[in-house]
């Protein structure tokens, strides 16, 4: 019989018998590297988390380093992205999204200000040489992408320079030719990386051609002409289309006459914005939008929305550009094959036979203004000039998440047919780059970042402590000229400040919640041991799994999973 | 030497003659000035301990229980609420064994609030399992507290020294103090077999399922049954070096031929004394017996010394609310197993500090020769002062 002894000394260490960890019926705590909604909603697949760790830590550089291995072009992004991370962010819910987009444009800045290497090692001079069709984002990231994997690029663009559409339609006041530059030429000038101007597609280079002399080809041509416009077969003769009059306007700086005059833009995007901004700079007497989809408001459902940068749109509005939405051009009127007016209808909700709801001429509504230039902007498609037998109608439309239409021959960018953003392309570039280095390795396909994502309910807000999002200068409406850049920088201080807000949504914090609050002290605090890059291992031979850290983790890194015998 | 000290400085003096490693204690009215002497003497070098300033008494006695753990001599103190808010550690230091020693200076415990002597607050704790000696005088209490060091270290059992709040720790009173030397002769420096030891690491304090519990209160029960021995050893072992002993378990004192006795604990036991110096030929003297050992209680010394008494009056400091008194009730079951016990009249006095004065002695014995004399009273409450339905 064991006898006691006095006052009940016990051997030490001998709690440890007591394997809590078998009281656990239900739940276990697990770590889960859960995406933050912003890497999610990040067309070029930056994980914006993963750069405000380090920028939290206080290394800009680590920053733009992590920043860069997924987007090379910062600093345009960070002047011309709509930003759907900030969109998703999940700070919106507590006092206002983190300005992710002006903390990216400042590291780009930043990396050119300091000179910071991209983070790429030269390419072996044996390597494999990739072509790449089109200078424009999506061409140049894949090229970037190309040397980072260890392949050499070779670029042909049609242009006498690289930057395709970001040089081409995109005005200054967005994107200074400065910034875009500098940001250009120190990814141009990396090893590995040929450029091949006035090369165009179908005149002087061939598909064909590129695919028996290259490893690989990639084409990311952009969309180059406008989608056919007419109001009921209708088109003035002095038709001027959006992207072309754009182009034409950043190239010779000049407008036609007309437009002078009032001016309708119909369509709805960045470019219809743009033209409308700059003619109305230029001197029109009015400009008016207009377009089928809607404003922001009550009665727009999301999918309904203008598709336009929100601060662009703003600014649009108070440039006193005039926007009529929901509404389309039903008749032109002509003076011979001159423009003299439009009639304009309403667009009403109506089910069709498939039960989904689409707009359609309100008849009635109709009005008529009297105009001096209709500009269409209704989009654009490739050219299709070179691609014979590869597209699918008036873009590529590949099957697949890398943009595959043929062995080594892949398709970047807006001639996918539904991207539309910079970062978009930029994203395409990368995924068609890693397709291109695996296919070349005898590799499979890479696999996509299957992980779920962090939502809001996911956190625990009690831990984090207001903030207030960092604000943004902007150039006054009567200070807006064509060069000047509409909206201002924020500097290192208040990136760093800015970095604090970020939630690490679905990432550990080592903020040792876990390791305080669990009552059986089964959480160990070891970096050694922790794997998956938190600090902290669960012992569940003394996890009663009572969910206590799942519920205290700030982040939503720990989660109950059930219980498996 | 012979020295006119206050009590509380006295005990102060007491404690650093038995060269403490460790005291912590949270200042309580009247405990306080013990504490701030004690704090006086290490802060001057006097005294080599490590003194410990804590935010509670809570704390206090958890220091203490810790450091008397880690093979320490500990020391603590304090009264009243400091004495409920420690109540949680001292059955814990008292259930684990853990010997050290603690002056509790008796003092009613609130509400309402009084800051003033009676014993409420050492009875609140009478079950915690602490050895409780109570003491008449300074003098007592400073030989009770150096062997109280020695009773602990000798039964694996705390020593609480219950001395009466003003009436002994703010009175002056000419002390011999003992010498160092004599101090070190009587008291071995401090062994505990049960202290932590990092070379054989054990744990205290774990669970007892109940297939244990029982035994384990069972032992302790028997342990201080056998302290009643310890406590009369070591009292006139302290009397070999000092030449005084404090009165072992219990003192008798008066005429073997007394009819009356009255059985008391604390400074009362010496009013009661001068009261029959000076009222005893007018109402008769009365055999006096001064239970020094609370607890344990020495049952079979109690029954011994009321040999031949028809009456026995209990003195409490106390009250039970609901029972009447504390001490009274525990007299009142150990004497029932003799066949010609006297009758117990139980009287509550002095509670919250109302002065006893020496008159009390014959007012007391004039109370209980009456036939119809109440059994147990809160003896000197004047209910004109309460309202007709609260008396």
């Amino acid at each position: 019989m064991t006898q006691i002894t006095r006052g009940t000394w016990a051997e030490a260490g001998t709690s440890l018998d007591f394997k809590t960890g078998n009281w656990r019926s239900t739940q276990r705590p697990v770590h889960i590297h859960a995406k933050a909604p912003c890497h999610g909603a990040c067309p070029a697949g930056e994980d914006q988390q993963a750069w405000f760790a380090e920028l939290q830590m206080g290394h800009p550089e680590s920053a733009w380093r992590s920043l860069v291995a997924a987007n090379p072009l910062p600093g345009v992004t960070g002047r011309v992205c709509p930003h759907p991370c900030e969109t998703a962010c999940n700070r919106v819910q507590l006092d206002g999204a983190l300005a992710i987009h002006n903390v990216e444009r400042w590291l780009g800045d930043e990396a050119v200000l300091q000179g910071w290497d991209y983070p790429v090692t030269p390419p072996a001079k044996d390597a494999p040489v990739v072509a790449i069709v089109g200078a424009g984002p999506g061409g140049l990231s894949a090229a970037y992408h190309c040397v980072r994997l260890g392949l050499r690029a070779e670029i042909f663009e049609a242009l006498p320079e690289a930057g395709g559409l970001l040089r081409s339609a995109i005005p200054p006041t967005r994107l200074p030719r400065t910034a875009l530059d500098a940001e250009l030429n120190r990814l141009l000038d990396l090893p590995g990386i040929t450029l091949n101007l006035r090369q165009r597609l179908g005149r002087d280079i061939s598909v064909e051609g590129l695919r028996e002399r290259f490893a690989a080809v990639l084409l990311s041509p952009g969309c180059e002409s406008p989608k056919p416009w007419s109001v009921k077969g209708a088109v003035p003769a002095d038709l001027h289309e959006g992207l072309a009059l754009l182009r034409d306007f950043m190239d010779h700086g000049a407008l036609p006459d007309a437009a002078k005059g009032d001016v309708i833009v119909h369509g709805g995007g960045n470019t219809a914005m743009d033209i409308c901004r700059i003619m109305k700079r230029a001197g029109a007497k009015s400009v008016t939008l207009i377009t089928a989809s809607g404003l922001p408001g009550p009665d727009t459902a999301p999918d309904d929305l203008i598709n336009v940068v929100p601060r662009e749109l703003e600014e649009a509005q108070e440039e006193g550009i005039e926007i009529i939405d929901h509404a389309t051009v039903s008749r032109l009127i002509m003076k011979g094959s001159r423009v003299t007016g439009v009639e304009i209808i309403a667009l009403r909700k109506e089910r069709g036979k498939d039960g989904r709801k689409r707009r359609v001429e309100f008849e009635g509504t109709e009005r008529v203004i009297s105009v001096d230039m209709v500009v269409p902007c209704v989009g654009e498609q490739v050219a299709p000039e070179a691609f014979e037998g590869l597209l699918n109608g008036a873009y590529f439309w590949p099957d697949n998440l890398y943009g595959r239409i043929a062995p080594r021959t892949f398709s970047i960018g807006d001639a996918r047919g539904n991207r539309g953003t910079v970062a978009a392309a930029i994203g395409d570039g990368r995924i068609a780059a890693e397709a291109v280095a695996a296919e070349l390795a005898g590799e499979e396909d890479p696999v996509a970042d299957a992980r779920p994502e962090m939502a809001f309910d996911g956190l625990n807000t009690a831990y984090y402590a207001g903030a207030v999002r960092v604000p943004v200068a902007k150039l006054p409406v009567a200070e807006r000229t064509f060069d000047a850049e509409i909206e201002g920088g924020i500097g290192r201080a208040e990136a760093l400040a800015e970095a604090q807000r970020c939630l690490s949504c679905g990432n550990c914090l080592a903020c040792d919640n876990c390791w305080t609050m669990c009552p059986d002290n089964a959480v160990i605090k070891t970096t050694e041991l922790a794997m998956d890059g938190s600090h902290y291992v669960f012992d569940y031979d003394y996890c009663k799994g009572c969910g206590l850290c799942t519920e205290e983790c700030p982040t939503g890194f720990i989660q109950s999973v059930p219980e498996t015998s | 030497m012979r020295e006119a000290l206050e009590g509380s400085l006295a005990i102060a003096r007491a404690v650093a003659l038995t060269k403490p490693d460790v005291v912590a204690a949270y200042p309580i009215t009247p405990q306080t000035h013990i504490v701030e002497n004690i704090s006086k003497l290490v802060a001057d070098g006097d005294m080599h301990t490590e003194f410990v300033s804590v935010e509670s008494e809570f704390s206090a006695a958890s220091v203490v229980l810790g450091a008397a753990a880690a093979g320490a001599r500990a020391y603590t103190a304090s009264a009243s609420q400091g004495i409920l808010l420690m109540s949680e550690v001292m059955f814990n230091i008292a259930g684990l064994r853990v010997p050290l020693v603690m002056t509790i200076a008796n003092r009613a415990v609130g509400g309402p609030l009084s800051i003033w002597n009676d014993q409420s607050d050492s009875m609140a704790v009478r079950d915690s399992g602490w050895i409780q000696i109570h003491c008449i005088s300074n003098q007592e209490a400073v030989d009770t507290t150096i062997q109280a060091f020695r009773i602990a270290q000798e039964t694996d059992l705390p020593v609480a020294v219950c001395m009466d709040g003003f009436v002994l720790t703010h009175t002056m009173e000419v002390i011999d103090m003992p010498s160092q030397e004599e101090v070190d002769a009587f008291l071995p420096p401090f062994e505990f077999a049960g202290a932590l030891d990092t070379a054989n690491p054990r744990s205290m304090g774990t669970l007892v399922d109940p297939n244990y519990f029982a035994e384990v209160r069972h032992s302790h029960h028997a342990a201080m049954g056998k302290a009643l021995a310890k406590i009369e050893e070591i009292d006139a072992a302290y009397a070999e070096v000092t030449g005084r002993a404090s009165g072992g378990l219990l003192t008798v004192d008066g005429p073997k031929k007394a009819k009356v006795g009255i059985i008391a604990m604390g400074s009362v036991v010496g009013t009661m004394m001068a009261g029959r110096e000076h009222y005893g030929g007018e109402v008769g003297e009365a055999r006096i017996v001064k239970l020094r050992s609370y607890r344990p209680f020495p049952a079979k010394a109690l029954r011994a010394a009321v040999k031949g008494l028809d009456k026995v009056i209990v003195i409490d400091r106390a009250i039970s609310p609901g029972m009447g008194g504390v001490l009274g009730t525990e007299v009142s079951a150990v004497l029932s197993t003799l066949d010609k016990a006297p009758k117990v009249y139980n009287y509550a006095l002095g509670l919250g500090g109302r002065d006893i004065p020496e008159t009390m002695y014959r007012d007391l014995l004039t109370t209980i020769e009456a036939k119809d004399a109440p059994r147990f009273a809160v003896f000197d409450a004047d209910l004109e002062k309460l309202p007709p339905e609260d008396r």
